[in-house]
């Protein structure tokens, strides 16, 4: 086997994750597209930044019955490894994931045909209509595979499906508004940091596109265009200190948008990371591993006292 | 080191010393005495594997050790090894059953005598067991405090904090003729003074065991002759039962509870046990003198109590009880002997035929004077009527007049109390209740709380002829409502009508609670094999009428809001749901119900229930007004005797059977048709070793149905039951009591335990033994056979790589499709004593666990003795979504099912969660499921968190619901492996 290779009108689909409550209005099936433009830090899906497939080793699931160890052609699999896999050496031929009885090891990413996509959200459409719900698309980031999210949102849309994307921000305008626009109910617009040069150093790139993009949309959307919900991640250390959350009023307000989401921080991400290899940045002081203190939640929040927190 | 001889002097020793105590201790020789006479009988008792054996006869007030068991011996007491007979001298007495249950001993032989036999040895050890139950209860203490969660405290206050959260209910179903906000929404239980002290009753009194029922009717009994009369005739058993019922009914201490609304109890206690020598009433005899002591819902025994069971009740009964009739009778066949190891089914039969609903609306509109008449004319009418006829019509006859008597009684006894009574608000109240004593249940019923009072003595009286488990009362926000509308006609102003409303939500309230004065009788071994069931008393809401329109009425928001508030596990309340007819605000409300109270009521749709008893042809009118009994099994109402819970069949019994050649691993017991051999390479394909599960489920059923046959006779003549008779239609036309098939309709209904196990390891050995041939037979039957113990990596493959029943795998659905038509077909195709068909269910109480405590390891994956599934509800790691459990068990072929299901489904809010956004979210499922045509739902709305904290502090969760397996119960009074079942289900976010 070969690697695939980061083929942006093919992606990868991480997961369709059923029954979801919490990525939009009513009961939600959620299509995670694997890659994104951006690289965050502290991204609570670590999985979902690279474009390609991947291998995770789960060990809390691995029983040691070391099936994996023989039948890997590279030698890549060791005990006396602390990560268990020399991610140099794997080829990501995946036999170990064959081999493997019990799902410790599997594998990240597969490429999924648009009907193939359909014909899993159909199974949920009743649940849909006694909901109110629906598919979100996440990832990673949907937009980085335009005509791919456009031919499955036209394919929702014909079947009557409410559509939501949840975006980074970081995205081509011109295609976006051509591809995708129209055929998407929702749109919620992750709003991170204000301040350019952070942005760049937390999230891998400048934010100045996605300020415009956000300006855009905030037109559009108030002009009949799609419900738009801006969120905002709240992350010890990097996003959610004082200055950052009233420069983002700030801007809601420059663009005349009344509500946002704030979104609680989430620490799994640290546990996610190991399993793919990916090394977790050093903690320092941020209190990464925890789940986010009430009084420090309603801080934040407290910053948009002007707003409609959804 | 062969210790036999050691062993067997010890054991020898042991009855010597029993006999010399109770031949030379007057006070324990006072023990064998009955009623002037001496109770004889003889038992022997065997050591098979140091060839032991003993009998020790008791015959007239003398004991005696005998080398060698008469062949006539009463019983029979059997341990297979000398290590196990060495474990059981230190056992507490309760512990003892367990190794009866887990086929560590067997007994043969007639089990009253084995039950006094314990008695006997438990009166010897009295001393000696109070401190091993009292070490017992410490032990337990303890672990649970080690292991408390460390938990935020504010998680107490999650459930009275639901309580407080209530949604205004929209004004849109036609039978909704008063209610402005049918969800009542302005009341809370604290409106309500006197449920509140009722409800602290209920969780503070300790039951206790009464005699007044099997007293009163020994008595009349020893006086007038059970097989004969006084003359020597042989009794006609529906007429022998009329004369006793009367005689019970005019001779009851009638009571009005303080501050009741209702009149009549079920006992004369605050809340009793019941007994019902003629069923299994003798199981409690081992345990008259340690009732208090036992861990798990201990009963009060006072010591005149005790003697009255000892000495006069029980000898009397020793012979005239079902499974003693079937083993004298039929010569202990071989079906009976299954029943009597646990480990293959349970028939419900050895102790109640009822399972069944009276026909109340005849008792509201015509009243037992009404009901006499029609007897009357029936005989009058009918010249060919021979004299069965006549003397189950006359006994019928006696017991509705024992019934009125007993009315009169209260009646009288209500204006007693009311002219002593000083509260003038309480006087007017006993005013009340002697005039509509006097008035009702003889004639018809004209207010709510006339018709309340008058089904509730009719119920209790039900009660007092045969057992109480599982007899239910049916639809009663129907039969009530016609009654409220003419009520609130008479009144004139709002703030009256808005009086009233609030007063018949206390009426209900008072009804409810008066449900909870007595309790079945569980002997301790019960409390592993039923945990916390009380005697499951379904009332049925919504749904449609006879003539098929929308049924949800005013009556059904009032027992909603009384289910809601009172927040109690019996009455256990289904409701009806039917997709085309009901609306959604109604369904709203149900899913509201179910989160304020965490486990009620049970929702089952409408359409797919009456679907599945289509090939009964039953007449839509009668279809239409079915109501759940027991836990969830579908009834016509006052038509039909559908004992429908006659058994509780274990599937993964036959399932270990066809793995083993017939061999039942537990009872080591080589029981079955031999079907092949893994070892020798039987079973060439996956077809072959399905037949050989197929034979072994048959052979089962085959067996079941014949004890419960037997049974079924044996009712006939021990206990027929007229008063029951003449509220069930066709009984009085045919002059045939409902226990010989005097109903319109008969079948008997079964509950089959088990099918997401057996499905499961049906495709892991499909899949990987023969599809993919990824493990030799051979290689999973020894992984099976050591639980798994050395070979993690077959375990995690054959967890981990095959789609389970609830996965969404179209292959696991047909497979549990294969099995459940097998298991219908089979069935159906049986007869029952009463003429009827059998119908096949799909869930458990709380038998998946017992069940699964007998059970070895299955290739499935789960570990030996492990819970099985709840019902049919797939394995908890079948899926982390939710919709592929919903939607698989919706697939399932409801006329395979026709006994109706248990689908439970475990929901956890999330901490910032609004009260409405929770409602929606569970609405969203329950509809989808019904739309799918999914059958039952039952949710649970807990945190395993809540439950861990509730195992280790019991004192702050005295009310907390749970739904076991379509049957309600307090989760703090349940054994601690039904605890971890349900904490171990899967739990899903909403």
């Amino acid at each position: 086997m070969t690697h695939e290779p980061p083929e942006k009108r093919r992606p990868l689909i991480l997961e369709i994750k059923g029954n979801s409550l919490d990525d939009g209005p009513g009961i939600r099936t959620v299509v995670f597209f694997k890659g994104c433009p951006l690289s965050c830090i502290w991204c609570h899906n670590p999985e979902s930044k690279k474009t390609g497939p991947e291998l995770s080793f789960d060990p809390r699931e691995c029983v040691g019955c070391d099936s994996c160890i023989g039948v890997c052609p590279l030698g890549a699999l060791d005990r006396a490894n602390a990560r268990f896999i020399d991610r140099e050496k794997c080829d990501l031929c995946y036999e170990c994931v064959e081999a493997c009885p019990s799902g410790a090891l599997s594998r990240v990413g597969r490429y999924l045909e648009p009907d193939e996509v359909v014909a899993e959200v159909e199974k949920d459409l009743p649940f849909f209509r006694t909901s109110g719900g629906g598919v979100t698309f996440s990832g990673g980031e949907p937009t980085l595979y335009m005509d791919y999210a456009s031919d499955l949102l036209s394919r929702l849309k014909e079947i009557g499906v409410h559509t939501l994307i949840e975006t980074c921000g970081l995205f081509d305008w011109e295609q976006f508004g051509a591809k995708m626009l129209p055929l998407l109910d929702t749109v919620y617009f992750d709003l991170k940091i204000a301040d350019p040069d952070k942005h760049k150093a937390h999230c891998g790139a400048s934010n100045d596109v996605i300020l415009e993009n956000f300006r855009r949309l905030c037109d559009v959307c108030a002009d009949g265009g799609p419900e738009l919900l801006p969120r905002i991640p709240l992350i010890p250390g990097s996003t959610s200190d004082e200055e950052n959350l009233k420069s983002i009023a700030g801007i809601l307000e420059q663009n005349g948008m009344g509500r946002l989401a704030v979104l609680q921080y989430n620490p799994l991400w640290v546990e996610k990371s190991g399993k793919i290899g990916a090394p977790a940045p050093p903690l320092g002081g941020t209190g990464w591993t925890k789940w986010m203190e009430r009084a420090e939640l309603e801080r934040c929040r407290s910053y948009f006292d002007d707003f409609e927190l959804a | 080191m062969n210790t036999g001889p050691v062993t067997n002097l010890v054991a020898s020793a042991a009855l010597n010393l029993m006999a010399f105590n109770f031949n030379k201790r007057s006070s324990v020789r006072e023990y064998m005495r009955s009623n002037g006479s001496w109770i004889d009988f003889t038992i022997g008792i065997v050591i098979e594997d140091s060839s032991f054996e003993r009998a020790l006869t008791f015959r007239n007030g003398q004991v005696t050790v005998l080398k060698k068991i008469p062949a006539d011996a009463d019983c029979k007491l059997i341990v297979p090894y000398e290590k196990t007979f060495k474990e059981l001298l230190g056992l507490p007495p309760n512990e003892t059953l367990t190794y009866l249950m887990k086929n560590k001993i067997r007994t043969e032989g007639n089990l009253s005598y084995m039950s006094l036999f314990n008695y006997y040895v438990a009166v010897q050890l009295a001393r000696i067991n109070k401190g091993k139950f009292a070490k017992v209860k410490k032990k337990d203490h303890a672990q649970r405090l080690a292991e408390a969660p460390d938990v935020d405290p504010g998680i107490r206050s999650e459930m009275p904090k639901r309580h407080r959260e209530r949604m205004v209910g929209e004004r849109v179903d036609q039978g909704v003729k008063h209610l402005e906000d049918p969800f009542l929404s302005r009341y809370g239980i604290e409106d309500f003074p006197r449920l509140e002290k009722f409800l602290d009753i209920h969780f503070t009194v300790r039951p206790e065991l009464c005699s007044e029922r099997p007293k009163l009717l020994t008595d009349w009994f020893v006086e007038n002759g059970f097989e004969t009369d006084r003359e020597g005739n042989p009794w006609f058993p529906p007429l022998r039962q009329g004369y006793a019922f009367k005689y019970l009914m005019e001779n009851r201490k009638p009571i009005i509870r303080e501050d009741d609304l209702i009149a009549g109890t079920t006992s004369s206690r605050e809340i009793g046990v019941v007994i019902y020598p003629d069923t299994h009433g003798t199981t409690i005899w081992s345990e008259l003198g340690s009732t208090g002591d036992r861990l798990l819902n201990p009963y009060t025994t006072d010591e005149e109590t005790a003697a009255t069971f000892h000495r006069y009740i029980f000898p009397y009964w020793v012979h005239r009880n079902m499974r003693e009739w079937v083993r004298e009778t039929y010569g202990n066949p071989l079906s009976q002997q299954m029943d009597e190891r646990f480990a293959v089914y349970f028939m419900w039969k050895t102790a109640a035929l009822s399972h069944t609903i009276a026909d109340f609306p005849k008792v509201l509109k015509l009243g037992l004077s009404g009901i006499i008449r029609e007897i009357e004319e029936e005989l009058a009418s009918d010249e060919d009527a021979g004299q069965e006829k006549k003397d189950t019509l006359r006994g019928m006859v006696l017991c509705l007049e024992g019934v009125g008597t007993y009315a009169e009684h209260l009646s009288e006894q209500a204006a007693r109390e009311a002219a002593r009574e000083n509260d003038l608000a309480r006087k007017k109240e006993l005013e009340r209740l002697a005039d509509i004593c006097a008035r009702v249940p003889w004639n018809p019923s004209e207010t709510v709380d006339e018709a309340l009072n008058a089904i509730w003595i009719v119920w209790l009286s039900l009660h007092m002829e045969s057992t109480n488990a599982g007899l239910s009362i049916g639809r009663m926000d129907q039969w009530l409502q016609p009654f409220f509308e003419a009520d609130v006609a008479r009144l004139s102003t709002e703030e009256e009508k808005e009086e009233y409303v609030k007063r018949v939500i206390e009426l209900v309230g008072c009804f409810y609670m008066r449900c909870t004065d007595h309790l079945p009788l569980i002997p301790d071994i019960g409390n592993y094999l039923f945990g916390g069931s009380s005697s499951d008393q379904v009332i049925t809401l919504g749904g449609v009428t006879p003539e098929g329109e929308d049924a949800v009425n005013d009556m059904t928001y009032v027992f909603l809001k009384v289910t809601e508030i009172l927040n109690i596990r019996d009455p256990n309340v289904n409701a009806r749901y039917h997709p085309d007819k009901n609306s959604e605000t109604y369904l709203k409300r149900l899913c509201e119900v179910n989160l304020i109270t965490a486990a009620t009521p049970s929702m089952h749709n409408d359409k797919v229930v009456m679907e599945s008893l289509a090939e009964f042809d039953y007449p839509p009118e009668d279809l239409r007004d079915w109501s759940a009994t027991g836990c969830v099994e579908p009834t016509l109402c006052g038509k039909h005797l559908g004992h429908t819970n006659c058994m509780m069949m274990n599937v993964v019994a036959a399932l270990e059977m066809a793995l083993n050649n017939g061999r039942h691993p537990l009872m080591n017991w080589e029981v079955g048709p031999k079907t092949g051999s893994i070892g020798n390479g039987d079973f060439q394909t996956f077809e072959d070793f399905y037949q050989a599960f197929c034979t072994q489920y048959e052979f089962l059923i085959d067996n079941s149905v014949e004890y419960n046959n037997l049974l079924g006779e044996a009712h006939s003549v021990i206990r027929p039951t007229p008063l029951l008779s003449s509220l069930i239609s066709d009984s009085i036309d045919k002059g045939k009591d409902v226990t010989v098939g005097g109903a319109r309709y008969n079948t008997s209904g079964t509950a089959n335990i088990g099918l997401a196990d057996v499905t499961d390891s049906l495709m892991v050995i499909k899949q990987l033994v023969y599809d993919e041939g990824k493990v030799s037979f051979g290689d999973l039957k020894k992984a099976v056979d050591t639980d798994f113990e050395n070979d993690p990596a077959l375990h995690a493959l054959v967890t981990s790589k095959v789609p389970l029943f609830g996965s969404g795998d179209e292959e696991a659905v047909a497979m549990a499709q294969r099995v459940s038509r097998f298991a219908h077909d089979k069935f159906a195709a049986h007869r029952n004593f009463r003429g009827g068909k059998y119908t096949t269910g799909w869930w458990s109480m709380s038998n998946h666990v017992a069940f699964g405590t007998l059970s070895g390891a299955l290739p499935s994956g789960r570990r030996a003795g492990k819970a099985f599934t709840p019902g049919l509800t797939p394995e908890p790691n079948a899926s982390r979504n939710l919709l592929d459990n919903i939607r698989d068990v919706a697939k399932l072929d409801p006329h395979c099912m026709n006994n109706n299901i248990a689908f439970n489904v475990k929901v956890v809010p999330g901490a910032t969660d609004t009260h409405e956004r929770v409602v929606d979210h569970m609405f969203s499922y329950a509809k989808t499921y019904f739309d799918l045509g999914g059958m039952q739902m039952q949710m649970n709305v807990v945190t395993s968190e809540m439950l861990r904290d509730a195992m280790a502090h019991p004192e702050n969760y005295r009310n907390l619901l749970v739904r076991i397996s379509g049957y309600n119960a307090y989760f703090v009074t349940l054994y601690r492996e039904l605890q971890l079942e349900l904490i171990e289900r899967a739990e899903y976010g909403i």
